[in-house]
């Protein structure tokens, strides 16, 4: 005890927070039950939150004064109620906050959004994205927070220009603004805005039904440097060579999806601003032609190119690469024609590539996946979806240069197996792995994995029939920080190998579907041992019993989502499961045969606060109570009638 | 689909109708319905005798379609000619009247039905010239069916007076018959009076009959025009160049111009007259007297000199008396400029009941939009248009669009309060089945004076504080405010054995629970 005290009396406390900064996230949970001054310095350092249970936001706003950020997305009680009450009490004080996270609160509604506005002053960004029932009141409501600067509204359903005119008048400081699928905005929403927050910097307007006016407007904006347009329907060439001689400051653009935009526009964007880094033009040119590559040389700080779905010749990737070496990014998903030639141009070429998409590329073999590992050193991200001819071989090259690689899609390449498995296993850094559909792979291969790849965040094993409960054990003792795991359809897996997760504390999203051989002992170890989980698929689990489902109920208190299709779960363990599972807000509960129409509507009640999504039957309509439904829908739950 | 019989009938198309009639009337013995349907020929032939048309072809499939109403059909039609001569407003002949006009529609879409089948047939046999002759007499057909329909609804509408003078026509003996030489007669009297022009029948003073006459060929000409604006700001004519015109208040603000000579009835339009006369008469209904009267004075005349305008009333700017005057274009300029700059706005909306017009095609132009559409600035504006709105947002630093506060709509919560003070607050039981009311969600609307600390947290039943009512005194804070609402492991294994209703259920748990 007194050897720890002296430790403490020379370290100072600006360099505790120093060491503190380099800590992950796990570590700073040990770190913090180290001392009262290792605590203090934890509470004083911490400027960001993200919280499960809404209840303690005011102890937890009280010890850490310094928060700035503050995530209330995953609160699934969060309500204009909740809101209030936190406004009378007080001793909160959220004067520093400066970021909110309210995505998918749907029972948050102007009220609460107006107390918030005025609770928080320093207010600079918001994301309301998902709240679907948003609507003018609550645009309103939020264009009190005069500081505004970022704003999310993603999919706020009946946000109008009316609500958009009222926060560009309120906070005409935006410099961020995303309005995707904000679907009744018009070009008069988009002209006000643009006409008002001159200083803006970053727009979304995709999947919205503006036209060329809205280009001609944003076209004015003369610090505009990210515009996203993905999929709008009404623009076309016309407009597009509008922005050839506006926006001097663009340097992101992404037209992707938007069918009446054609190549002959995107020149003339390229020739309007030399200085652009990223051009997302994926499934919108069907060709790369030679004067486009002609006008892509000029782009000397062009980093990412996204040309998904066109026909890209081996001579037009080798005079692309060769213009533009200092790409970072390449999205070439679906474009067939690109051969072993042209990806060995490239890997010569662009030295510096970190991610390179080639899904459906079927023509690319081990060279070209060679020769990208060779020479492109720095290579993060990898996508080799569907890529049939991709062997052992092209996978041992990756496993011996691509030392930094974090992330490798192999779903669906049949030619992996467990030699492949054994070469990646050497990228030490691997983070994310894609194994979905690769059916040649046994135990073997998951054992090599398991063993070596202890940074593995996120495993897709979707389909992989191959490998049993041996594998899942060597998975589950070596990649301690798991947190994503895909086994549906892992045919061969039992209760054994399920119970083997257990050990996976970290683990939060599990996907167990159609794994017929697991009962409610697999599901209790699982529930017993992993409390993090916020997602789970038991889809098809026929064979799960009521144990399993009562242990779920009693451990799994953060699981937010989880599906129950066609699993056997009777009247009294979903009642069970609904009104204990407190966080849940996303349920599906199609084809139950054994629970009566009284099991939902006890079951529903019980959670009806929390829920926001909800899968059901259709004949369930008319056979619950409509006080029930209203309810549901009164509290922005979206029920989906299958 | 069609018969033998019937395609005979077409190969016949170039025939005379005249022929087809006499083979009519010659079958038409043994054939009641048909008989009726060639004396209704008869009358229709009358009725269209200007038109130089000396037969329609006689469709027969029409008349094997009309065979069951023939009789019907000529009785409406006795009806129909009765009403136009007794002019007596007798609801019984009105509605036999539409009924005769229904008939006719009835006719006149059978007959487009035939033409349509007909066409493609046509097109089948390859015969230019026949298809063109059929083409041209089922157009006089349609013709004159839909003179006929004019006339008839012309009658319709109730004279001042009748003058028993021009129908003369005996209405006994058969039905069938009767009507016809009626009709003609009545057509004879009518032109004769209408080429005497100081008939005895005329007893009207008509107030400057000529003038009238004159100008009121202008009000319709413009009218077709659609030129009904009274500002012609870019039209620049050199002073002197016109004929300057100015009628008195009175004659602007008649409301009819033009009368019946026969009934003295008034209209406003000329077109309408001549319409109606039409009613009177067979005399009225050639071509010379539907025409247009200034028609034919037009060509070979003298090119006149414009009319222009100018408004009776002294200090205008419409006023030929005015330094900068500015000519009024047509008739109809002068009536609506004078209502609406030197009349009472008498005509209030019915919607609004703030906005006033004089003129009443400009009180249902803004009853059509009024109450709709608002577009409301946060300044007080309002506008008919979004862009408007937003042109004026745009340009005033500060003004937002409002949004209009939304009426409350019966809800969920609407009836879980009302049994709530239907239960009463001592029940317990009633307030646990408000576990998860949707209440607070729908009081949202307009309560913007929350910070203001008016909220009384008794009245919102929310999922958080059913227990604040049911421990009635506890007011901790925390406990309050974030009830987590976990009830516990083994209350719900105790409940949930049997399920009588959702409600009982609802209460029993909290009952447990508390």
């Amino acid at each position: 005890m007194s050897m720890s005290t002296s430790i403490l009396s020379v370290l100072s406390e600006d360099l505790l927070v120093r060491v503190y900064e380099c800590l992950d996230p796990p570590c700073r949970k040990t770190w913090r039950l180290i001392s009262k001054e290792f605590l203090r310095v934890d509470s004083l350092t911490r400027t960001t939150i993200r919280i499960l249970r809404v209840e303690f936001l005011p102890a937890l706003l009280l010890k850490y004064p310094n928060l700035s950020s503050l995530d209330l997305s995953v609160c699934p009680k969060l309500d204009d109620d909740v809101v209030l009450r936190l406004a009378m009490d007080g001793t909160v004080s959220t004067l520093r906050i400066k970021s909110l996270n309210l995505s998918r609160s749907t029972a948050v509604r102007a009220r609460g959004l107006e107390t918030l506005a005025r609770m928080c002053h320093a207010l600079e960004r918001v994301d309301v994205s998902h709240c679907w029932g948003f609507g003018d009141r609550e645009a309103a409501a939020l264009s009190s927070a005069k500081g505004l600067r970022e704003l999310k509204m993603d999919k706020c359903l009946s946000l109008s220009d009316v609500g958009l005119a009222r926060i560009v008048v309120g906070c005409s400081n935006l410099n961020k603004i995303s309005l995707k699928w904000c679907m009744e905005i018009s070009d008069l929403g988009i002209d006000l805005l643009c006409k008002i927050c001159k200083g803006l910097k970053s727009l979304d307007v995709s999947y919205l039904k503006v036209t060329n006016d809205s280009i001609r407007s944003i076209a004015l904006l003369p610090k505009l440097e990210v515009l996203d347009m993905v999929s709008c329907p009404l623009i076309d060439d016309v407009g597009l060579r509008i922005l050839e001689n506006g926006s001097p400051s663009l340097q992101e653009i992404d037209v992707t999806r938007c069918e009446r935009v054609s190549l002959s526009s995107l020149i003339c964007i390229v020739r309007g601003h030399p200085d652009i880094q990223v051009l997302k033009a994926s499934h919108c040119v069907s060709e790369v032609s030679g004067s486009f590559l002609g006008y892509i040389k000029g782009l000397k700080r062009l980093k990412a190119i996204w040309i998904d779905g066109a026909r890209v010749s081996d001579s037009s990737l080798v005079t692309l690469s060769s213009s533009c070496r200092s790409l970072m990014e390449i999205g070439m998903s679906r474009c067939v024609d690109v051969t072993d030639i042209g990806m060995m141009a490239l890997a010569r070429n662009c030295l510096n590539l970190k991610t390179v998409n080639l899904a459906c590329c079927g023509f690319v073999t081990d060279v070209a996946i060679s020769a990208l590992a060779q020479t492109c050193r720095t290579l993060e991200t990898l996508k080799l979806e569907s890529c049939h001819l991709i062997t052992e071989k092209g996978l041992q090259s990756l496993g011996c240069y691509s030392k930094l690689l974090q992330e490798l899609d192999l779903t669906d390449c049949c030619g992996v197996n467990d030699r492949g498995l054994e070469y990646i296993s050497k990228c030490s850094n691997l983070e994310r792995l894609k194994l979905g559909l690769c059916t040649n792979i046994s135990d073997k291969g998951i054992f090599h994995i398991g063993s070596k790849c202890s940074k593995l965040l996120e495993l897709d094993l979707y389909r992989c029939a191959g490998f049993g409960d041996d594998g899942l054990a060597a998975l589950s003792r070596g990649c301690k920080s798991l947190n994503r795991l895909i086994l549906s359809y892992c045919s061969e897996l039992t209760d054994f190998g399920v119970e083997q997760i257990r050990q996976l504390e970290h683990l939060s999203h599990l996907e167990l579907r159609g794994l017929k051989n697991i009962t409610g002992v697999g599901l209790a170890a699982i529930a017993c041992g992993c409390k993090k989980l916020g997602y789970l698929d038991l889809k098809l689990c026929e064979n799960i019993d009521d144990s399993g489902f009562w242990a779920l109920a009693y451990f799994s208190r953060n699981l937010r989502q989880i599906n129950l299709c066609n699993c056997s779960v009777s009247d009294t363990a979903l009642c069970m499961l609904m009104s204990n599972l407190s966080r849940v807000q996303d349920v599906d509960l199609v084809h139950l045969n054994r629970v009566t129409v009284e099991g939902f509507e006890f079951a529903l009640r019980a959670c009806c606060n929390r829920l926001k999504k909800l899968k059901l039957l259709a004949p369930l309509r008319f056979l619950l109570s409509s006080e029930l439904l209203e309810m549901l829908h009164a509290r922005g739950c979206r029920i989906r009638w299958d | 689909m069609e018969t033998e019989d019937d395609l005979c009938q077409q190969t016949n198309w170039g025939s005379s109708s005249s022929k087809l009639q006499e083979q009519g009337s010659s079958d038409g013995g043994g054939n009641q319905a048909f008989s009726g349907f060639t004396s209704e020929q008869k009358w229709e032939e009358a009725s269209i005798l200007d038109y130089e048309m000396d037969g329609v072809e006689p469709d027969l499939q029409v008349f094997d379609e009309m065979k069951a109403s023939g009789e019907e059909n000529v009785q409406a039609n006795v009806d129909f000619l009765q009403g136009v001569r007794a002019q007596a407003w007798d609801p019984s002949t009105m509605l036999s009247n539409l009924s005769f006009m229904e008939q006719k529609i009835h006719e006149l879409q059978e007959l487009v039905h035939l033409l349509v089948g007909r066409g493609e047939q046509v097109q089948g046999c390859q015969d230019e010239l026949a298809a063109q002759q059929q083409q041209q007499l089922i157009t006089t057909d349609l013709t004159s069916i839909i003179i006929q329909l004019i006339s008839t609804a012309g009658s319709l509408l109730p004279s001042v007076k009748h003058n028993m003078s021009t129908a003369p026509g005996p209405y006994t003996g058969q039905p069938g018959s009767a009507m016809f030489p009626c009709a003609r007669e009545a057509n004879n009297v009518a032109s004769q009076s209408q080429n005497n022009n100081n008939c005895g029948a005329q007893e009207f003073d008509l107030p400057k009959a000529v003038v009238v006459d004159e100008r009121e060929s202008h009000v319709v000409e413009e009218h077709e025009m659609k030129d009904e604006d009274d500002a012609e700001e870019g039209e620049n004519l050199p002073p002197g160049s016109y004929e300057i015109l100015q009628l008195e208040k009175e004659e602007i603000l008649a409301p009819h111009t033009h009368f019946c000579t026969i009934c003295g009835k008034g209209f406003k339009r000329d077109a309408n007259l001549r319409m109606h006369m039409r009613g009177h008469g067979d005399e009225y209904k050639t071509a010379a007297a539907l025409a247009k009267p200034n028609k034919e004075s037009i060509p070979g005349s003298e090119p006149m000199l414009i009319k222009r305008y100018s408004c009776p009333f002294l200090g205008c700017k419409r006023n030929k008396e005015h330094r900068k005057f500015q000519p009024l274009k047509t008739i109809l300029c002068v009536k609506n400029h004078y209502k609406r700059t030197h009349c009472d706005k008498s005509f209030t909306c019915s919607r609004c009941h703030t906005k006033k017009f004089s003129v009443i095609a400009d009180l249902k132009t803004h009853e059509k939009h009024c109450g709709k559409n608002k577009w409301l600035c946060s300044c007080g504006t309002t506008f008919s248009r979004k862009d408007k709105l937003f042109g004026h947002i745009a340009l005033f630093q500060g003004h937002t669009p409002a949004i209009p506060i939304e009426e409350t709509k019966p809800s969920a919560s609407s009836s879980t309060q009302r049994e709530n003070s239907e239960g009463g607050n001592n029940n317990q039981g009633m307030v646990g089945f408000n576990l998860g009311s949707p209440s607070n969600a729908n009081q949202e609307t307009a309560q913007f004076g929350m910070m203001d600390g008016n909220i009384s947290f008794e009245d919102s039943f929310s999922p958080m504080n059913f227990e604040t009512c049911s421990f009635g005194g506890f007011h901790d804070f925390p406990r309050l405010m974030f009830d987590d609402s976990d009830s516990s492991f083994q209350t719900l294994i105790a409940n949930t054995c049997g399920f009588s209703s959702p409600r009982n259920v609802g209460e029993s748990v909290l009952d447990t629970s508390i």
